[in-house]
């Protein structure tokens, strides 16, 4: 007989904080019954923003934590990386021009748009499994009625994608106003 | 060589098997896999090497998953499961949620195989290996200059959280940020930092760089570094000690970028589609493999 497998002790890296206790329990079950791993922690002294009970969460999920978050009504603090060293978000944003069309970079995130039409034409960068995704949804799409990647993404290479779709969308509008 | 990753198909459940390719999809246990960026174009990139080298194609592990990661998860529970019967000679994970707990779970079993596998880690499972304190347990890594400065960031667990300082899209700080990755056990035993420059490092030493020919355009091309993590699988499985393996592909992407004549809106099955007429042309030169079943 096979023996058995000891489970994986979760290990999130991230931590939704709340100001009510009642809060982080009823976020901890929409959570939970939509597939998230998550797990009811007390937070660190350093990182308490509220009261002293805290969601661990997979920190890549982010964004589709909050969108889930958002849409039930959930009341809650912010979320913050549990290694207290961590950088807060890159905001980076750089742009190349590649004469008929655009590169910008965001983070590890890049989107290419023709400049003309304004029609994406690549997506790079990136490794969670929605970038593949999103990559089929918004190729061949013009900027102005592609669907946001915040809005189908799941996980920090999804927000950053998002930031770089939001330069890509304002140089865009600006090219067309001159 | 078993190839692991998740594609963008919602609900394609588990699939294992060999690869073929049929028109511009990849076809494993009779589901068709599109060639785009990701798994697919890393796979395809895999399977054009071993079809020119006669060599077994890939097997491969699938799933599908759009980023809600049930699909991940169920990949690793999987490789957790039965990667010591699998045994495979090379190993190489790429996109999938990543989970620490769960790949240091995975690690753990993979020390159980006779013989350890080589290991090659691109996208999120770099991401997960790292995050997770596990990176010298892998024998190569191939992030970008953004994913470099992850890797040397001791406290990043993903790319979007690197401190600023470190963050450079400005590929030449590679060999400072690789030393830094290397002091903080952030590496992998070797590393191809793929950029305007691609560099391959060893413990923080550059063995060798790779910047003809000079095709800016790849950049933009979402899966030209997929491809890259492909074509080192598969020379390390035709027997290529690592660091020859990276210089050759570095090189191969690059010159099937240039035979395709890319333009940033250049997709990258296009440039796959080049492979056999590089290495025809280059590979005998650049490795004394001059035996390859399309060189003939």
């Amino acid at each position: 007989m096979r023996k058995q497998q000891q489970k994986a002790k979760f290990e999130g890296g991230g931590l939704i904080l709340f100001q009510e206790v009642p809060h982080a329990m009823a976020a901890e079950k929409v959570l939970k019954s939509l597939g998230y791993t998550v797990k009811l922690v007390a937070p660190p002294p350093q990182l308490r923003k509220g009261c002293d009970l805290a969601v661990e969460i997979n920190l890549v999920e982010q964004p589709g934590i909050e969108r889930v978050l958002r849409e039930n009504d959930l009341a809650y603090v912010g979320i913050d990386p549990i290694r207290v060293k961590t950088a807060p978000l890159l905001d980076i944003v750089k742009v190349t021009d590649f004469g008929d069309w655009i590169m910008v970079k965001a983070g590890n995130m890049k989107i290419t748009y023709e400049k003309a039409s304004g029609v994406i034409v690549n997506v790079s960068g990136g490794g969670c499994p929605d970038i593949p995704y999103l990559h089929a949804e918004l190729i061949d799409k013009r900027l102005d009625e592609a669907p946001r990647p915040k809005d189908l993404g799941f996980t920090l290479c999804a927000l950053n994608l998002d930031r770089a779709f939001d330069e890509c969308l304002t140089l865009y509008l600006k090219g067309n106003k001159k | 060589m078993l190839v692991v990753g998740t594609v963008p198909i919602r609900d394609m459940p588990l699939t294992i098997g060999k690869v073929t390719a049929d028109g511009e999809c990849l076809v494993i246990s009779d589901r068709r896999i599109p060639c785009t960026q990701g798994t697919g174009a890393m796979i395809s990139a895999a399977l054009a090497t071993t079809s020119y080298l006669g060599l077994d194609p890939p097997y491969a592990l699938l799933v599908g998953d759009i980023g809600e990661g049930k699909g991940s998860r169920q990949l690793y529970q999987y490789l957790i499961d039965h990667i010591v019967e699998l045994s495979p000679a090379v190993l190489t994970l790429h996109y999938w949620l990543p989970d620490m707990a769960q790949t240091r779970q995975l690690c753990a079993v993979i020390e159980k195989c006779k013989k350890r596998p080589v290991m090659i880690a691109d996208a999120a499972s770099m991401y997960s290996a790292k995050a997770a304190g596990l990176a010298e347990a892998f024998d190569i890594f191939t992030p970008d200059a953004t994913e470099i400065a992850f890797l040397a960031d001791p406290e990043a667990t993903h790319p979007a959280y690197i401190a600023k300082h470190l963050f450079d899209t400005d590929i030449s700080r590679a060999p400072e940020l690789a030393r830094l990755a290397y002091k903080n056990h952030g590496a992998a035993k070797l590393l191809l930092v793929k950029g305007a420059t691609d560099y391959i490092i060893r413990k923080g030493e550059v063995l060798a760089t790779v910047t003809e020919p000079d095709v800016p355009a790849l950049e933009p091309i979402g899966g030209t570094g997929d491809t890259i993590t492909g074509l080192v699988s598969a020379f390390t499985y035709a027997g290529l000690e690592l660091y020859e393996a990276a210089i050759i592909a570095a090189r191969a992407n690059r010159m099937a970028g240039k035979y395709t004549r890319v333009t940033p809106a250049t997709r990258v099955r296009q440039i796959i589609a080049q492979f056999p007429s590089v290495f025809k042309d280059y590979l005998c030169q650049w490795s004394n493999v001059c035996h390859g079943k399309g060189g003939n």
